[in-house]
């Protein structure tokens, strides 16, 4: 159903045509993923875990919408969809199956307060609900799944010429929209006008009982405590960007600690090449945990980027190559 | 027999699933084979309701469009423009897919003016220059948003800003070259505050010439001087 669904929405999107001017936008994505992992033995064509819904082989779109009255902007619909090959081949030979994913889906609307949206969108926590990072090879705390990257519900914002207020009440369950008694309620205050002052410092509170998905997939039906306090710093400057991000509390129940850092220099003047590197530390359960990761990126055209990857996990002892071509352009 | 017919009735419908799948895939494929090779993403402000009532006090509210080189006009539109630019259009932000997004500011239900960015090549990565324009095309604003340098203070300051205030397409389609850096008239007059970022600075310069003559060539500044048969009122 979700997958005819997927299918007729892209055909629609894909038969509108941007006029002269027009009040929507368009994209079209595809990747490919191929790598190798040292756990494994073998190559593998995702960049994290089969279950999980980034980074896999995929066709998508991108639509962004505006909706406009006589005096100006009323509301913003935004969808994102894809159909994503999962290679499965964690036990034996490749499990080869086609995934519909959706991703943004939101309709935003303007009030004379804040903003206000509903649908599937970023939760108001950590550097996950501004910081898009959907395509990249590299993981925020949320794609490692402390947290979702993107959540179903609702949520309200506003800018301030300090900084911005958020908050967001979710289904606590990720991906698929789930009824168990699952709910999350996370609030982000940030100071710094990221695109004015090249420095935003967030803290975020989340409290709910969430469900352990990944992807898809349900890992465990019962929800679980979440309570938890982050502090996330983005720092620009020159050719050099700095992000951070920490949480403490408690997730599904089990007392977590988590952190990372990114570095990412721009190689260039005009953003083409781009290496980073990032160390994360979590412990959650009494169990620690730690991964170094590090990515170069070359925009080879506008359209087309070029990322090589590598990670290493202290507990599996994997090492981890990655390659990805994405690509992304206005149809 | 059972099992074999079970097997072979199995088989077909994955081989008819898999068709299914293949088919929209090929029509995706197909769809999106005929647009342009080039693309890129445009210019946006961070939060238009924020930015909009900063930058144009007097509104109360806008509506956002979002226009392209290749849809305006192809490729005629682009030598047209990179002619009255004074150089060529080039790398990732200066492709003809680029969709810019202009605002149109209103007050009440009076159309006032117009908000538009561009993206342009800086010292550390592409740096976004937004211009505020009234009806007649003159510089009611000038903005930075995006620039990473660490003197990117001093260009976002306003009192950089305010040497644009009044200064029409004209200033500087006659008086700045793009190339050379070289100014005169008005456009001569606008100072560098930070000599360690000359660098940005022409890219600020560079990106106010190519904004206005975006403008003009969608067809927004009806008043302001263009080339021949050039802009038509919206």
């Amino acid at each position: 159903m979700m997958f005819k669904t997927l299918a007729i929405c892209i055909s629609l999107l894909c038969l509108t045509n941007i006029g002269q001017a027009a009040d929507h936008l368009l994209y079209f994505e595809a990747q490919g993923i191929a790598g190798y992992s040292s756990e494994l033995k073998k190559p593998i064509y995702y960049s994290m875990n089969p279950d999980a819904e980034m980074q896999k082989p995929s066709l998508g779109f991108d639509y962004l919408k505006r909706f406009s009255g006589e005096s100006g902007d009323v509301a913003t619909f935004a969808l994102q969809g894809r159909l994503a090959l999962t290679f499965n081949g964690e036990n034996g030979p490749n499990d080869v199956t086609l995934e519909p994913q959706i991703y943004n889906a939101y309709l935003k609307v303007k009030t004379p307060g804040p903003y206000m949206w509903i649908g599937h969108n970023r939760p108001a926590f950590g550097l996950s609900s501004y910081f898009d990072s959907h395509g990249l090879l590299l993981r925020t705390l949320a794609i490692q799944g402390f947290g979702y990257d993107r959540d179903w519900g609702v949520g309200a914002y506003k800018d301030f010429s300090w900084g911005d207020i958020s908050a967001s009440v979710t289904t606590g369950s990720g991906m698929p929209v789930y009824a168990k008694g699952n709910y999350m309620t996370a609030a982000r205050a940030s100071y710094g006008v990221l695109s004015q002052d090249n420095v935003n410092l967030g803290f975020s509170l989340g409290y709910g009982n969430t469900l352990d998905t990944m992807g898809y997939k349900l890992r465990d039906g019962d929800p679980r405590l979440m309570k938890l306090a982050g502090v996330d710093l983005t720092i620009l400057r020159n050719r050099f960007e700095h992000r951070f991000d920490f949480l403490a509390g408690r997730w599904l129940g089990e007392e977590t600690y988590a952190l990372f850092y990114r570095l990412g220099v721009n190689l260039d003047s005009e953003g083409r090449l781009k290496v980073e590197g990032q160390p994360t530390y979590w412990k959650t359960g009494g169990v620690e945990n730690y991964q170094m990761s590090f990515c170069f990126s070359v925009l080879a055209t506008s359209n087309l980027t070029v990322r090589l990857g590598y990670t290493f996990d202290h507990i599996t002892n994997d090492n981890r190559v990655l390659l990805q071509l994405y690509y992304y352009r206005p149809i | 027999m059972k099992t074999r017919s079970w097997l072979l009735g199995n088989f077909f419908k994955k081989i008819i699933a898999f068709s299914t799948k293949a088919s929209i895939l090929t029509l995706l494929l197909v769809l999106t084979g005929y647009t342009a090779a080039w693309s890129a993403v445009g210019c946006d402000l961070n939060d238009p309701d924020r930015d909009v009532a900063r930058l144009f006090p007097e509104s109360t509210g806008y509506k956002t469009i979002y226009v392209a080189v290749d849809r305006k006009g192809g490729e005629p539109l682009l030598a047209k423009i990179e002619t009255r630019l004074g150089d060529k259009f080039r790398g990732l932000y200066e492709t003809i897919d680029v969709p810019y997004t202009i605002y149109e500011i209103f007050s009440n239900k009076k159309k006032v003016g117009y908000i538009h960015g561009v993206n342009q090549k800086g010292q550390f990565g592409g740096i976004q220059v937004f211009l505020v324009l009234d009806l007649e095309g003159r510089v009611k604003g000038f903005y930075i948003q995006k620039m990473t340098s660490q003197y990117a203070g001093k260009l976002r300051d306003a009192k950089f800003g305010r040497q644009f205030i009044g200064l029409t397409l004209k200033d500087f389609e006659l008086h700045y070259d793009v190339i050379s850096g070289k100014a005169s008239g008005k456009v001569e007059a606008i100072k560098n505050p930070a000599p360690e970022a000359e660098a940005d600075f022409r890219a600020a310069l560079r990106a106010t010439k190519k904004n206005l003559i975006l403008m003009d060539e969608f067809g927004y500044l009806f008043q302001a001087v263009s080339s021949p048969g050039g802009p038509q009122k919206p």
